[in-house]
């Protein structure tokens, strides 16, 4: 079973990314359990992971929200690949967290991106996923943490 | 030996042999010198022999010169002179050879005797001096003194050639025992010299073998060192010395950086490396067990058992800005030397993972176990009623999730949650522990506890709800797992009675197939749980319930759980307080279903402690769900109405059974959402009574819809 420990590190992973990245911490909303793989936003950003846990770990935002961020950051680019390269580096940021609390118990893949219409997420059917919102002003992405 | 000593030894014999040796070419150089001394006094004296040896010989030549000169009148002038050096050097000569305290012969002696001889026939003829001639008409003549000469000269010529074969034998002698003794000396010191030669070899090979020895003893101490610095380098515990004043040494094993997250070990007082990291009374313990390690006495083993350090769990900075925990094995080991304990080894090993393991397999042993207790309490459910309850559970915890999924942001938004979350929590512990389904009755009550804590809490956010949600997954897992066994439980039994008996009927398929599943077992089986929990005695007659409407099960089987759970823990008293009341040891429970009317008529009663309408109020007060004042205006029946209250409960400790305050609201509210009505009545010291009256099966239908 996962433990809480492993959930924080993927939870701290995404809402530092916000801190960091836009000066303005992310908090977030109530998390509850999903079968299936749920439904994705715009823009995700997926880690695969193997060793002691297997499965899946994606950050998944809308592009409004996507489009804030960026310009909180100071972009001025709000193009599809500019937010595909956005949900990749709060990808990684997630990743590197992992890599750096749980070493080499985890296997973590490269990031990648998925983006467009009901896009597949590489996740088992059946597979209970703890769905975290992820609330920044006033939108909400989701973290997505499939791991058996 | 230890390698220092043997080493030390080594040096000491190899020094003492090159001492030794260095002494004896010492000792062969002397007398080698003396040697080389005498025999260069042998080869003068043999020089001086092998001329004297000629003398005779010339002696007696140069008479015979001189007296043939005298006889033809010639010149004699340079024939004496000649003469008077011969003899002199012979005087000479001999007297030196003589005077030789080392080359006393017999023939030297008799040499020198026959010497002494010659000298006073010679001594006339050398002191002679003038013209031995006078001149004459007829010619030259000796003159008287010439005559005197000549008869002198004629005489040592005699005496001459008498003893000159016998003198030059004497001294040819003379001259070979020298030649001997010259040879002899030489000899020896060839043979002093060869041995000095082969001396200075073997300490020349000697020097060589220990500067040999030397280099292969730096190169193995440098191996060594590289070595010992490798083995600390890469060994994964942290090795390090521990002084008499408790303070760590020079030399430690790299691992204990990675151990402690700190380099400045040297130096460092044990007391200092665990200050901060654990509890003061461990750390205390500690130092006493480090003190009782020096004293002479101690023995090994029993320290060793007696270690309080052999799971020592520490407190590490995170790097997050965060703690963790460790768990370390210090493991101790005294040094001895000559005068008592000189160190005491410590090693020390990160166990994190094999405390976790371990932890892991307990906790996956309790769980086996757990199973394996289901499995028993399981095989005395009815796999109708286990199947319900496996349906009503997860459908309770598909609501749960729901409630948590609905979106929240603020401290009101999550708080509200809270209150949905405990009553559903609340009915699915109720229904577990009526069917002794343990396992899952703890792991909810594990979840009522959490969301009892966050009431506490004064902000709420997302992060509180972590753990909740993983509780629930493992619930969810363990739920399966049930459901899989349930399954496997219900083939069992299936392929055990198949051909025997004919296949049981289902609740649908009874006669009338209208009624729901028969709640007498259930209900019995919670009873006796319930009397074993609190340790009351009571009995239970249930009458009417398997006649319930399907739609009516679940309702009335949460109604009957509540209040089954508050007769237990409340209602009946124990036996000793029934005795003294004049009551039967064994409290009685009733519980009757029936028509009434065109609906049921649901009625519970014991004959218990009754409700003490002031006992309620007074709960109700501390609890801040009514203040002080509005107690002391309340009246019996709106006192009485306090127990259907949300959060109220008159026990002040919470356990599986009551304490939350969550129970009477859930039943009450349940039957209103039924269109139904709820009524209780009591006498304190003699009863309780509920009476809950429910519309017809297809009104509450609709009721739900």
């Amino acid at each position: 079973m996962l433990r809480e420990e492993e959930l924080k590190t993927f939870v701290e992973g995404t809402t530092n990314y916000f801190e960091v990245a836009a000066q303005q911490p992310a908090t977030i909303g109530s998390p509850y359990l999903m079968e299936g793989a749920p439904q994705v936003h715009d823009y995700t950003g997926i880690i695969s992971i193997s060793g002691k846990r297997e499965g899946v770990v994606y950050f998944t935002a809308p592009r409004a929200m996507l489009t804030v961020l960026l310009m909180k950051m100071q972009e001025n680019d709000f193009s599809h690949e500019t937010m595909r390269d956005l949900v990749g580096e709060v990808a990684n940021t997630i990743s590197g967290n992992a890599r750096r609390d749980f070493g080499r118990d985890f296997v973590i893949s490269v990031p990648s991106v998925l983006a467009g219409e009901k896009p597949e997420v590489p996740q088992k059917p059946g597979q209970r996923s703890f769905i975290i919102p992820i609330n920044w002003r006033s939108h909400s992405a989701k973290l997505v943490v499939s791991l058996t | 030996m230890n390698v220092a000593g043997a080493d030390r030894n080594r040096r000491l014999i190899t020094a003492g042999a090159g001492t030794a040796l260095a002494l004896v070419m010492g000792l062969a150089l002397l007398a080698g010198f003396r040697l080389a001394t005498q025999i260069r006094s042998s080869i003068t004296a043999l020089q001086t022999a092998s001329e004297l040896q000629t003398y005779p010989g010339v002696l007696t030549q140069q008479l015979t010169a001189l007296r043939q000169r005298l006889e033809t009148r010639e010149y004699t002038g340079q024939a004496h002179a000649e003469l008077a050096g011969t003899v002199g050097r012979f005087n000479g000569d001999i007297r030196q050879l003589a005077t030789r305290g080392k080359l006393q012969s017999a023939q030297l002696q008799e040499a020198v005797q026959m010497w002494q001889a010659y000298r006073p026939v010679l001594a006339p003829i050398l002191a002679f001096s003038g013209e031995p001639y006078v001149d004459t008409d007829a010619g030259s003549s000796l003159s008287e003194s010439g005559k005197l000469y000549y008869g002198n000269v004629r005489q040592a010529q005699l005496l001459a050639k008498q003893n000159v074969g016998r003198l030059h034998r004497l001294l040819s002698a003379v001259t070979r025992s020298l030649e001997a003794q010259t040879s002899g000396a030489a000899a020896r010191l060839r043979a002093l010299l060869s041995g000095g030669v082969l001396a200075a070899f073997v300490l020349a090979a000697a020097a060589a073998y220990l500067q040999l020895t030397r280099i292969r003893h730096e190169r193995a101490a440098r191996e060594a060192q590289e070595q010992t610095r490798d083995i600390l380098k890469t060994v994964r515990e942290g090795f390090f010395l521990l002084d008499a004043d408790y303070k760590i040494g020079s030399v430690w094993s790299e691992a204990l950086t990675h151990i402690f997250d700190r380099s400045d070990f040297a130096g460092l007082s044990f007391e200092k490396l665990l200050e901060n990291r654990v509890p003061p009374n461990t750390l205390a313990t500690a130092m006493k067990y480090i003190k009782l390690l020096w004293g002479d006495r101690a023995h090994e083993n029993l320290m060793k058992s007696i270690n309080p350090l052999g799971q020592l769990e520490i407190s590490m900075d995170n790097g997050r800005g965060g703690k963790e925990t460790r768990y370390l094995q210090f493991d101790f080991h005294r040094v001895l030397g000559p005068k008592g304990v000189k160190h005491v080894l410590c090693s020390v090993s990160d166990i994190t993972s094999n405390v976790l393991l371990a932890k892991e397999l307990q906790e996956a042993q309790e769980n086996a176990n757990a199973q394996v207790d289901m499995m028993v309490g399981m095989m005395h459910v009815d796999p109708l009623q286990l199947g319900s309850f496996l349906d009503t559970t997860q459908t309770g915890l598909q609501l749960i999730n729901a409630i948590l999924k609905e979106p929240a942001r603020t401290d009101a938004e999550f708080r509200k949650k809270l209150g949905g979350l405990f009553r559903e929590l609340h009915s699915i512990k109720g229904e577990a522990s009526a069917l002794n389904l343990m396992s899952i009755a703890q792991r909810v009550h594990r979840l009522e506890d959490m969301v009892s804590e966050l009431k506490k809490k004064a902000e709420l956010s997302g992060n509180d709800f972590l753990p909740m949600v993983l509780k629930l997954d493992e619930l969810l897992a363990h739920l399966r797992g049930v459901r899989e066994m349930a399954t496997r439980l219900t083939a069992l039994k299936d392929s055990a009675t198949s051909g025997a008996d004919a296949p049981r009927s289902s609740a649908a398929e009874r006669p009338g197939g209208r009624s729901g599943e028969d709640l007498t077992p259930t209900m019995q089986a919670l009873a006796e749980k319930l009397g074993r929990d609190h340790r009351k005695a009571f009995r239970l007659t249930l009458s009417g319930l398997a006649n319930v409407p399907a739609p009516y099960v679940a309702t009335v089987k949460d109604c009957l759980i509540q209040m089954l759970r508050n007769s237990a823990v409340h209602g009946i008293e124990p036996c000793e307080a029934r005795r003294a009341l004049a009551k039967s040891d064994v409290g009685a429970v009733r519980v009757d279903f029936r028509r009434s009317g065109d609906g049921y008529e649901l009625v519970f009663e014991d004959d218990g402690a009754g409700i003490s309408p002031q006992a309620l109020k007074d709960a109700a007060v501390r609890k801040s769900i009514i203040t002080a004042e509005e107690a002391a205006s309340m009246d019996t029946r709106s006192a009485m109405a306090l127990i259907f209250r949300p959060g109220f409960s008159t026990q002040e400790e919470v356990t599986m059974d009551a304490g939350r305050g969550v129970g009477m609201d859930v039943v009450a509210r349940t039957v209103y959402g039924l269109g139904g009505k709820i009524g209780v009545s009591t006498n304190p010291g003699r009863f309780t009574r509920f009476k809950i009256v429910l519309p017809a099966a297809e009104a509450a239908s609709s009721a739900v819809a």
